[in-house]
């Protein structure tokens, strides 16, 4: 179990000075920029929970995991691991984590990835038994029996990626920290990967906590999400509310005929907006205020409508819509 | 008994590694051999142009020379990842991976990196001890023996303790690699008999950058009886325990002040 | 045309501003490596056959102990670079490809942010450590030809010889981080380029303490000019014409390198497919 409890964490950041002048200035004085990267977050994540883990660059992501795998110390606040505090029992708690930071490998370089591995077995105390059962279940969930006796460095993105991620999945952790898992890599590796995290999850009931950019990874694979936006959670919840929050919205883009113009089009209710995009009629509505049907009804009779598409609004506009919607109060505050 | 094990598993790593490398292990072992030569030709010159060196003679002083080489090949043995530290992997932010694992990030630094060349300098200075000792005339005592063997081994522990303590400084400020290049600079200067230096530099030898307690003492014990072999012993002994101990105290102390970069 | 590498001058300058600490704790004990270096010339002059009054292939023991301040002062400002790491690093990473088809060149980009580090040592550092030393080393009596106003041609000329010495290193360190391309690592390398050019630059002993031959040798080889050359010059220990001959061996050898650089470089990068991923 995993308890963030009003978590702060400041970076200082010296201030330099322009110029020559500036920088000699800079010698002799010590002044420091203040950034809150998070500032009292607080949330729990039960065993056994995916939890996604999303924001722009610089929400505070990367900085929350770092605190919470113990290799930052929180300014405020506390992260407990199973009741311990893992910037201050870095090692103890390294041995029920695993740590992914996409950008990053954690593998050496220069040797064939099995030698990686067995250095992992004994740094993590894994039994003979435990390290062959392992590696079939990682072997078969990662596909990574292909190229283990390849030296690290000779592995392709998506390869090293599915690497790391064994790697960190070789001791059993009881939590895994991910930190852009599929950053950068094809659809058919994300798709390997995010089915591994779900085999994980599934077989071994290991607490997962991932942070990305791609709304599918969230869609495929977390119950719950945390949306962060400049260092504070805007929503915590399961993602089916998160849609919910804006109801039930659905999307209709028509083709119609071009004497239809959006501006002068009958109007069939204050609750369905109708604009035009590149040429096609969008129609946005909540679907538990106005039936569907009369939608549709509307779209052929009013609209002479040729052809339709309906869809439902993706993650990725929900999300978009709550930072919009941040940004404009901040604007009107400013 | 586990970190027994578990450090033989990591120098085998090291090894695998240095073997993807071989280009560049020969270039090492080449350039290594070049610049002792280098330091020895220098030595070389410069006696040409004076009988003795403050009374030392040209093998007296290639003995010392050679001797010194030997707790420097040690410590280049074990602990090169230090210079890593110090000069790159904090400043890099290259260091989180250590501090994600169950094993003390002291111990990974030590296990990280095994450098065969200590090998190559070991032999280089046995070599050389050899030619020089052939050329000189001493009567070897049991004691003199004892005090070049402890000096070799217990100044290698002091050496590392010295690159420990400076490298874990990079905790704090990020870089410490020139300020452990120059402590280590510092061994250069028991490269030659003591006595050429005043007495102040003499102390600061012995004392407080041990260089001279480890090297020249035992030399000048060999080759002139000027010390008890046995109180010698037992003071580097003594003194590399003390460096060891506020090594290890130094580090953990730093190593607390590691964070990883935001974002 | 110069102008977009003003970035990387920029970046030289402040990374060197960056690690102010080391920078400082590098000087004070630099001091105390110097004053050991003096002690055991010292000790050489005291055990020659003409004592203390000796003149050691041309040297005497005050023109010594400037030369050791001098060369250590010079190092520390010239030599300021970590080319050979960088370029280690990128191969390592396989981040040289970024740089191909970027519109600046991989050269240019070393070349600029070395001499950003240059001038601000120079400007920092390099100034007031130059002027306190003349100024002790002068009335001490251990400069004694120090005869204005040729002095300041002198002056003038070492500045040139500086930058010479700056852009010798800086190509010569590049050359060697281009042959990472066929190692793969730079450990070695390093080793060797630093052995090679303290040996042969004079910074280990003065060349003229080598034997006739080797010393003819050494003469016409780009190493000289990067320590020995430029001190001698501000010593006064050459004439105007010696000092022009340094100066137009080292300008030959920086346009020579620059070109094997390139060469080699060109070559090398074909190598680069076979690292990245």
């Amino acid at each position: 179990m995993i308890e963030v409890n009003d978590l702060t964490k400041i970076f200082r950041k010296p201030i330099r000075g322009n110029g020559l002048s500036g920088m000699v200035k800079t010698l002799f004085s010590r002044k420091y920029d203040e950034v809150r990267a998070v500032d009292g977050i607080s949330f729990t994540v039960p065993d056994g929970e995916i939890v996604g883990y999303i924001g722009a660059n610089g929400a505070g992501k990367s900085t929350t995991i770092k605190m919470m795998c113990g290799i930052l110390t929180p300014t405020s606040g506390s992260v407990r691991i199973d009741g311990v505090e893992p910037y201050r029992k870095r090692q103890q708690v390294a041995q029920h984590i695993g740590v992914v930071f996409g950008q990053k490998t954690q593998l050496w370089w220069d040797i064939p990835l099995v030698e990686s591995f067995k250095v992992l077995k004994e740094i993590y105390q894994i039994s003979d038994a435990d390290y062959a059962e392992r590696m079939d279940f990682l072997g078969e969930v990662l596909d990574i029996t292909r190229f283990l006796t390849q030296p690290v460095r000779t592995l392709s993105l998506g390869e090293r990626m599915r690497a790391d991620l064994a790697a960190s999945m070789l001791h059993n952790p009881r939590i895994l920290f991910l930190d852009e898992p599929t950053i950068g890599l094809d659809v058919l590796v994300k798709e390997r990967i995010r089915s591994a995290i779900h085999a994980l999850n599934k077989t071994y009931g290991t607490t997962v906590v991932l942070t990305t950019h791609d709304m599918n990874d969230i869609e495929n694979l977390c119950s719950r999400i945390i949306l962060l936006e400049k260092g504070r959670i805007l929503y915590d919840g399961p993602l089916s509310s998160l849609k919910n929050r804006f109801g039930n919205i659905k999307t209709l883009t028509l083709t119609v005929p071009a004497e239809i113009k959006a501006a002068a089009a009958p109007v069939l209710s204050p609750e369905v907006a109708v604009s035009e995009e590149d040429g096609k009629m969008v129609l946005r509505f909540d679907a538990d205020r106005v039936a569907l049907e009369q939608v549709v009804q509307y779209a052929f009779r009013d609209l002479k409508a040729m052809d339709m598409k309906i869809a439902e609004i993706s993650i990725g506009d929900v999300v978009k819509t709550i930072l919009e919607q941040e940004e404009a109060e901040h604007a009107e505050k400013v | 008994m586990r970190y027994v094990h578990l450090y033989f598993t990591c120098i085998r790593r090291s090894m695998i590694s240095r073997l993807e490398y071989k280009k560049d292990t020969i270039i090492a072992l080449f350039s290594f051999f070049f610049s002792n030569l280098c330091s020895l030709a220098a030595l070389y010159f410069i006696l040409q142009s004076i009988p003795a060196l403050s009374g030392y003679t040209l093998p007296e002083v290639g003995f010392f020379y050679g001797f010194s080489m030997l707790p420097i090949a040690l410590d280049h043995l074990f602990s090169d990842e230090f210079w890593l530290v110090a000069y790159f992997r904090v400043k890099d932010g290259d260091m989180d991976m250590h501090f994600l694992r169950p094993v003390p990030v002291i111990f990974q630094m030590f296990a990280e990196t095994f450098q065969p060349e200590g090998f190559g300098e070991l032999i280089l200075g046995v070599a050389l001890i050899s030619v020089c000792a052939a050329n000189l005339t001493v009567s070897v005592t049991f004691g003199a023996v004892a005090v070049l063997c402890v000096g070799a081994v217990f100044g290698a522990v002091i050496i590392t303790s010295l690159k420990v303590a400076m490298a874990a400084l990079a905790f704090i400020f990020k870089r410490s690699g020139p300020l452990l290049q120059i402590i280590y600079n510092f061994s250069n200067y028991a490269k030659y008999p003591l006595a050429i230096y005043p007495a102040f530099i003499r102390l600061l030898l012995i004392f407080v950058l041990p260089f001279g307690l480890f090297i020249s003492l035992p030399v000048d014990t060999l080759l002139y009886g000027t010390h008890d072999p046995w109180l010698l012993c037992l003071a580097i002994i003594l003194c590399a325990a003390v460096f060891f101990a506020l090594a290890v105290w130094v580090w953990i102390l730093c190593e607390r002040r590691y964070e990883s970069t935001g974002s | 045309m110069l102008k977009k590498y003003r970035p990387f001058l920029r970046a030289g300058a402040i990374d060197t501003m960056a690690y102010r600490f080391n920078i400082l704790v590098w000087a004070v004990i630099t001091v105390c490596q110097v004053a050991c270096l003096v002690f055991l010339w010292l000790a050489v002059y005291r055990s020659s056959a003409g004592g203390m009054d000796a003149e050691i292939h041309g040297f005497t023991y005050r023109e010594m102990i400037a030369y050791v301040v001098l060369t250590t002062i010079f190092n520390f400002v010239t030599f300021n670079n970590d080319t050979l790491w960088n370029i280690n690093t990128d191969i390592k990473k396989g981040t040289v490809g970024n740089y191909l088809i970027k519109p600046i060149s991989y050269r240019g980009k070393f070349a600029a942010t070395s001499l950003g580090s240059l001038l601000t040592m120079t400007l920092m550092f390099g100034l007031p450590l130059y002027t306190a030393a003349l100024v002790t080393l002068g009335s001490l009596g251990f400069l004694p030809d120090l005869s204005f106003p040729a002095f300041f041609a002198h002056l003038g000329l070492f500045l040139l010889a500086g930058l010479c010495a700056s852009l010798l290193n800086d190509v010569i360190a590049y050359i060697f981080g281009v042959l990472c391309f066929y190692t793969s690592s730079g450990w070695g390398l390093n080793s060797l380029k630093e052995t090679l050019v303290a040996f042969l630059s004079g910074t280990l002993l003065p060349l003229a303490f080598f034997p006739a031959g080797l010393r003819e040798v050494v003469r016409w080889m780009p190493f000289a000019g990067m320590s020995q050359n430029p001190v001698l010059i501000l010593m006064m220990k050459y004439d105007l014409a010696e000092s022009l001959r340094c100066l137009a061996v080292s300008a030959a050898w920086i346009v020579l390198l620059e070109l094997f650089a390139k060469f080699l470089f060109s070559r090398a990068v074909r190598k680069v497919t076979v690292q990245g991923g």
